[in-house]
């Protein structure tokens, strides 16, 4: 049963950097060299989001770090800042998962608007007083809501496609070692 | 069990609350040392997308074309595909009115000169587009020659008409064009029949302003725009666009180059400008010294 359960859980830490690094692979297509109005959602933070509330195990902090400070050094972002941001997002939303499991969807959604609202507002914020330049700020709130609405489907699709559920008590696949 | 699972707990989150914070060090580490010493980490940044985006070809080319492909045939669907025949044959003929502009204007200078020798160091190297920045806030794009084909940072890049940017981050096998519509791309210009210098800086948008400029009077939309190769950076004379007036009344450049598409693009080769740097003397007969008789 360990074994199986090991494998499983490699399996999922992969299929999750393969996830990131498709998203990445379909961002980076050299398809709109023109400056664009509106940005998509942030597809990376939606997807870290979801899988930390549902399976912390399978996103540990190491691979959230290294995961999004690669997104940071390929989207030109400043190196860093948004991964220190993303990675404490999601560490103190793998504490609150036990609360949230049991209340439904829509306070979780509640949560994670209010975390994505609190790391856009301290990037902000972390920019500024180091004098960074400001990426623009309808983008970036046209991004930030964009990840809001976002949020749901990518639960969906990891609920879905990639069976990314919250551990029941009769689960034997977790790392709890029951 | 319960119990258990509580205990576990209390010995792993002060040891889980360590790793987090050693993770946040680091990560906000690099961010002040990128904030302190830019080159170096944008070098570095350099280097691992040289590792990264290159592996990636294999699939992007195919996906690419693919999407280009779907979205061709859309408009297609859409409208008369005379349109689009149109348009491309309006390119080729703006390509041609350029050249035949240029050829005037060399023809002028021959006929006046009749020893014209052009630079001999301006060639180029043509890359292909591998990827875009990847992010709505910043217009760069990947391509796929480097510093094994002797580029170097700064060199400007052209597609077939216009100015696209320049090199600003070079690694062994890619380098990354920084396009003139980037917020931070700055390219100091001269507005032809007038002279006026200004600089073009990008905001984001399709159409950069022009900054800077002496005396807006002198321009009207439509004055073709050029490099001015202030600075040394660039070979002057290279064309940016046109001058156009949006809305508002601000002036703008409508670029040359075709933004939609950049799919190859020339790489200058530039080996800096030579300045005439000498202490301003009268050229004549030397004089003898004034001897101090007086």
């Amino acid at each position: 049963m360990k074994d199986l359960s090991l494998t499983r859980l490699w399996g999922m830490r992969l299929l999750f950097a393969l996830l990131i690094v498709t998203i990445l692979f379909f961002h980076l297509l050299p398809l709109d060299t023109l400056p664009r109005r509106w940005a998509g959602p942030n597809w990376v933070l939606a997807f870290a989001f979801a899988w930390a509330l549902r399976r912390p195990e399978f996103v540990p902090i190491w691979a959230l770090a290294i995961l999004f400070l690669l997104t940071d050094m390929l989207l030109q972002r400043p190196p860093g800042l948004w991964a220190a941001l993303a990675v404490f997002a999601c560490e103190s939303l793998k504490q609150r998962a036990r609360s949230l499991r049991d209340s439904g969807f829509a306070s979780e959604w509640f949560t994670v608007c209010a975390m994505i609202l609190g790391i856009v507002l301290a990037y902000r914020f972390a920019l500024m007083i180091t004098f960074s330049p400001l990426p623009s700020l309808g983008l970036m709130l046209f991004e930030m809501i964009a990840t809001m609405l976002a949020y749901p489907a990518a639960v969906a699709m990891s609920y879905g496609l990639m069976g990314v559920r919250k551990a029941g008590p009769g689960d034997f696949d977790t790392l709890g070692g029951r | 069990m319960a119990r258990e699972r509580t205990n576990s707990s209390e010995y792993t989150a002060p040891l889980g609350r360590l790793l987090l914070s050693i993770v946040l060090l680091l990560l906000l580490g690099l961010f002040l040392v990128w904030r302190i010493d830019s080159p170096r980490v944008e070098k570095f940044r350099a280097q691992i997308t040289d590792r990264f985006v290159p592996n990636l070809d294999w699939a992007m080319a195919p996906v690419t074309g693919a999407i280009n492909l779907l979205r061709d045939f859309q408009s297609y669907q859409r409208m008369a595909d005379q349109n689009r025949d149109l348009r491309s044959e309006l390119r080729q003929m703006q390509a041609w009115k350029e050249a035949a502009l240029q050829l005037e204007q060399e023809n002028a200078r021959l006929l006046d000169l009749n020893n014209v020798r052009l630079d001999p160091r301006l060639t180029y190297i043509t890359g292909v587009v591998l990827a875009d920045s990847g992010s709505p806030f910043r217009q760069s794009v990947l391509l796929n020659v480097g510093a094994r084909d002797g580029l170097v940072e700064g060199w400007a890049t052209m597609d077939g008409i216009g100015l696209v940017g320049r090199l600003s981050g070079v690694a062994e096998n890619t380098a990354r064009v920084l396009l003139l519509t980037d917020a931070s791309s700055r390219i100091p210009a001269v507005i032809q029949p007038s002279g006026q210098r200004a600089i073009i800086a990008g905001d984001n948008t399709r159409n950069p302003p022009i900054d800077f400029l002496e005396n807006s009077d002198q321009v009207r939309p439509g004055d073709r725009v050029v490099s001015s190769g202030d600075g040394g950076v660039f070979p002057p004379g290279l064309l940016i666009g046109e001058v156009a007036a949006d809305p508002s009344g601000r002036l703008r450049v409508r670029l040359a180059a075709d933004y939609e598409r950049l799919e190859f693009l020339r790489v200058l080769r530039h080996h800096g400008t030579s300045f005439v740097s000498d202490v301003p003397q009268i050229i004549g007969p030397v004089l003898p010294k004034s001897e101090d008789g007086e």
